[in-house]
């Protein structure tokens, strides 16, 4: 009996200290700056603990069942604070305010706890020994909490189950002291109720925790999560860090706005300023419109064909007041025709021609990405292309994934273009690859649209030239019956973030 | 739905049963009473009219359609073609739903070696091979095949996860010795140009099962086994303690790819059968069926229902044994046993969950009684599907054909849905919440069983040898349901007939 009282204080220290750590890392890892969300959480948090330790010399009368009250409501709000954090930081606004609102109400809670439980002791114990054990306890928990967090909790459980698990030993700690102080319960039966309701809720928190995790994937991000949206496609999210925007696909990264200008005046301007004559563009992924925005800059085209399987993303591109500020409203242009479609049975049905092509999917990470990279889809996109056109396609990083970038070279051969294989350097993504596809003999453009802000004559030259270290390597065709490019993609990369 | 107790209780309390989503379907293409018209040879109207033609095909599978395309190209007209269902295509039928074309039986070809000359010739015809390059658009695409096993799914379908030293050795081992198989060069498609020069040892495997042959070969940890009793299963609808080890061996040895394939289609082989069905259109006589086949003098009279055809050669691609029910003078019983198969097709509204390598084109689950399925929509090229179709095989090789076909015909749908979704679940244990229609073919002689003894058996040699302007052309006169052989025996039985037509004009 008394050591389960004692295991009581243990527990319950234990459990106080890590929704203080959980709110502080919820807050490094969603608004960044760990030191100062650290400092304010802990401060806030033991200046509620003092509130609480004040208020608790209010509460006078029926004081275990108030304990028991104080630890149903500390497991309900502590074991759900991450889970609500996560969803409001996702879908509501005032994330702040909810943050230190949650932990000002849990720090109250928990300040009352120790004060209650010595008051409850006092008449089994010696003062001078209950302060010294109870304290002891508080911070072996403390210190037990604060090794179990970084070392076990976060890694194997992640922040929602762990806050939930902790709640279920507060509420845990509530149905025990149930059964220890029966005869000292005034309501008995509806505390046990109350106590089994909230071990319930918990447990099914816990059961249900790794679709909250899915929806609310913004610790995956440093940055402020300023949209996030899953499609029956893939998952939208665009961060921002001061005036930095960042699109990300499935967790992978689009674009920082920061530099994306490189990437996108090297993959439309040495194709399309070289064709004074096109008049009909198609662009192939590249949903976000940027790609579109440095085409629209060609008074001589005449129409411009998106196609991008995902119509919720062209459509927050176009409409988004902030997203469509990225791309400077190119998506409405009446010169812009928008299709949501996958491209390569697309192609397969349509019989437009076209004079310039950019081909912008995502890196071949699989084997339904792997498709549109084959010599097949090459071959299709060709007798889509009028005989002066050429197609850019982006093609990986030949620094990071060197066989990956000439597999993708090779390939486009097989499929019948001549290549003009060139690179960029962006600093979010690091040296980035394209290939330029001519039926035909081609030549570097003389001139260049104005206003570009990375190509010029000298640097369009050097995008073309390869050091030794990023140059051809020999490599296998990327074929729809043996994708080799996604088993180089898979083992470059895997190597690079090992 | 019957009301049952799990159901009803809390019906009662105004639940509804958190389960799966109900699942449509039924049996498809089924034709058993008209076939059994034929069996129990029940009185059939005579015809009224009568057609006089030179050369009549019975059957439109593969080899009767192989038949009428050789003969075409040789630029002869004057024949038909009598198949009894309404499409011809036989075993290599398909279907088609919103979601996906899917196969009702066979569904790929092996890309031909450079030997396999007929294939070459209507794969090059159709468009497939060009300037010696094969159309990848379809060829198999990546990734082919995986296996699940030990609660993962795995690249490949050899079990290669998790074996003892001894097994893989064994599995090592088995490669090996049908490498050397193959280098004899008397394993062949079509199988007659190696049966012919086949020697005593050849002989001697045919003696024997292909479950002897790997005990004497000390092929017996449970991997090995499993491997070889899949793909007999499989290709034979055999099990590899019933099939012949030549057939068995054959399965291994007898192919040498020159491109990664095979070739597959999402409605499987009636992409060929199709277009040569179109092409041929003008031969063809769909909803023929023929029921008797009588000498006259010097010709033959093939009655259907509506017409009677005389002719001085009649091409039997319809199966062999077929011919003793309805020829007259009726050739010697023909003996050999076929095998049933189950052939469903799954609509999935989602994809389920599961573990390990991505779906592939053909997937395989470890020491389940079935073969697997095939991904229908694994053709496609869009990167995203939501939906899909998964054509299930299931190859009922346990025993007798005859006791195997009891139980084919006895399951109602309830029955073999149940069946096929829990196999699935194994692998997929959200599988009934995907599901929303399965369609079942019930194949009651869907092809010949290769058992010992067949291969150089007299009685098959002596079938293959036509005469008075008859000529057998079905693939189960080489006892192997391949597309190649089929081929090959139409061909083969259009060259007499082209010869014997020609010497009657």
């Amino acid at each position: 009996m008394v050591y389960v009282l004692f295991l009581s204080v243990f527990l319950i220290a234990a459990c106080g200290l890590i929704y203080e750590l959980i709110s502080g890392a919820l807050a490094s890892y969603l608004l960044g700056d760990s030191v100062l969300q650290f400092s304010t959480i802990i401060g806030a948090y033991l200046f509620a603990m003092g509130i609480g330790s004040y208020l608790s010399r209010f509460i006078t009368r029926a004081l275990i069942s108030r304990f028991i009250s104080i630890e149903l409501a500390v497991g309900l709000i502590g074991g759900f604070s991450s889970t609500i954090l996560f969803m409001a930081f996702t879908y509501a606004g005032g994330f702040r305010f909810l943050l230190y609102g949650m932990v000002l109400v849990i720090g109250i809670l928990v300040g009352l706890e120790i004060p209650l439980l010595m008051r409850i002791l006092r008449e089994r114990f010696e003062l001078r020994e209950l302060v010294a054990n109870v304290l002891t306890l508080d911070y072996l928990g403390a210190l037990g909490a604060s090794l179990l967090f970084p070392l076990l909790l976060v890694p194997k459980l992640g922040l929602v189950r762990s806050a939930l698990l902790f709640g279920l030993i507060n509420a845990a700690v509530a149905l025990w002291s149930t059964f220890i102080f029966r005869e000292h319960i005034g309501n008995l039966m509806s505390q046990r109720l109350a106590s089994f309701a909230v071990v319930g809720l918990l447990i099914a928190g816990m059961v249900y925790a790794s679709d909250i995790t899915d929806t609310a994937d913004a610790a995956l991000y440093s940055d402020d999560v300023i949209f996030a949206r899953s499609t029956p496609y893939q998952r939208l999210v665009v961060t921002r860090w001061k005036d930095d925007y960042r699109l990300y696909l499935n967790g992978h990264l689009q674009f920082s706005s920061r530099d994306e200008y490189r990437y996108h005046e090297s993959l439309v301007h040495p194709g399309l300023a070289s064709l004074p004559g096109a008049k009909r563009a198609l662009v192939l992924g590249g949903g976000d419109g940027l790609a579109v925005r440095e085409l629209v800059k060609y008074p001589g085209l005449e129409s411009v064909t998106l196609v991008d399987l995902d119509p919720e993303m062209t459509k927050q591109f176009s409409t988004h007041p902030l997203l469509k500020s990225l791309n400077a409203g190119a998506l409405t242009e009446p010169r812009v025709r928008i299709v949501n479609d996958d491209a390569f049975p697309w192609l397969e049905r349509s019989d437009e021609i076209f004079d310039f092509v950019v081909v912008d999917f995502p890196d071949p990470n699989n084997y339904s990405l792997g498709k549109l990279y084959t010599s097949a889809f090459y071959r299709l996109l060709r007798q889509h292309m009028s005989a002066s056109g050429l197609v850019a396609v982006q093609s990986t990083s030949p620094m990071f994934a060197r066989q990956s970038y000439w597999c993708i070279v090779e390939t486009m051969k097989a499929g019948g273009f001549q290549v003009y294989p060139y690179h960029t350097y962006v600093p979010s993504f690091g040296e980035w690859g394209f290939v330029l596809g001519a039926q035909r003999e081609w030549t570097p453009p003389e001139t260049l649209p104005g206003g570009l802000r990375f190509l010029n004559q000298a640097t369009m030259r050097s995008l073309f030239e390869f050091p030794p270290d990023l140059g051809p390597v020999p490599v296998e065709v990327n074929r729809l019956n043996d994708q080799v490019l996604v088993r180089y993609y898979d083992k470059e990369w895997r190597e690079i973030t090992r | 739905m019957k009301l049952t107790r799990r159901a009803l209780a809390p019906a009662l309390v105004g639940l509804t049963l958190k389960g799966a989503p109900r699942i449509e379907g039924g049996f498809a293409l089924e034709n058993v009473e008209q076939g059994h018209l034929l069996r129990d040879r029940a009185p059939l109207m005579r015809p009224r009219e009568s057609e006089r033609v030179p050369v009549v095909i019975v059957g439109g599978g593969m080899a009767g359609l192989s038949a009428a395309w050789w003969m075409e190209r040789q630029g002869f007209r004057d024949f038909r073609l009598l198949e009894m269902e309404n499409e011809a295509g036989g075993n290599a039928r398909g279907g088609e739903n919103e979601v996906s074309a899917y196969p009702w039986a066979a569904h790929y070809v092996p890309v031909p070696d450079t030997e396999a000359g007929l294939v070459r010739e209507l794969f090059t015809e159709l468009g497939l091979l060009r300037d010696g390059v094969w159309d990848e658009r379809w060829l198999c695409h990546a990734p082919k095949e995986r296996l699940f096993i030990h609660g993962r799914w795995e690249e490949g379908v050899e079990p290669h996860a998790a074996l003892t030293g001894e097994e893989r050795r064994q599995m090592e081992r088995f490669a090996t010795r049908m490498e050397e198989y193959r280098e004899t060069g008397r394993f062949t498609v079509p199988m007659e140009r190696g049966v012919a020069k086949s020697t005593a040892a050849e002989q001697a495997l045919d003696r024997i099962t292909m479950g002897e042959w790997m005990r004497r070969e000390g092929l017996t940890s449970a991997p090995v086994r499993w491997l070889a009793d899949y793909s007999t299963r499989d290709d034979y609808g055999t099990r590899v303690d019933d099939i012949s080890a030549w057939a068995g061996i054959h399965y291994f040895a007898a192919r040498q790819s020159e491109e990664k394939g095979p070739l597959t289609w999402p409605e499987g082989n009636a992409w060929v059968t199709r277009r040569l069905a179109t092409k041929l259109r003008t031969y063809v006589r769909n909803n023929s069926m023929v029921f008797r086949v009588e000498r006259a003098g010097v010709r033959w009279r093939v009655f259907t229902q509506s017409r009677v055809y005389e002719a001085d050669c009649v091409v039997w691609a319809a199966p062999t044994w077929l011919a003793s029910w309805v020829v007259d003078p009726p050739p010697p019983r023909w003996v050999m046993d076929t095998a049933p198969w189950l052939v469903s097709n799954l609509t999935l509204e989602r994809w389920p969950r599961e573990r390990g390598y991505p779906p592939c084109w053909d997937n395989v689950i470890y020491r389940s009684p079935s073969l697997g399925y095939v991904v229908a929509t694994h053709q496609n090229v869009a990167r995203h599907q939501e939906r899909t179709v998964w054509t299930h095989y299931w190859a009922l090789a346990d025993g007798r054909g005859a006791d195997q076909r009891r139980l084919l015909l006895g399951g109602d749908w309830h029955y073999w849905s149940e069946k096929v979704l829990a196999d699935l679940e194994r692998a997929h244990p959200d599988i009934r919440q995907c599901v929303s229609r399965i369609d079942i073919f019930r194949i009651a002689h869907a092809m010949p069983r290769p058992l010992p003894g067949v291969m150089f058996d007299e009685r098959r040699q002596a079938r293959l040898r036509p005469r008075d302007g008859f000529a057998y052309a079905n693939c189960d006169l080489s006892a192997l349901s391949l597309f190649e052989e089929a081929q090959y025996r139409g061909v083969e039985a259009a060259k007499y007939a082209l010869g014997f037509a020609g010497r009657g004009r």
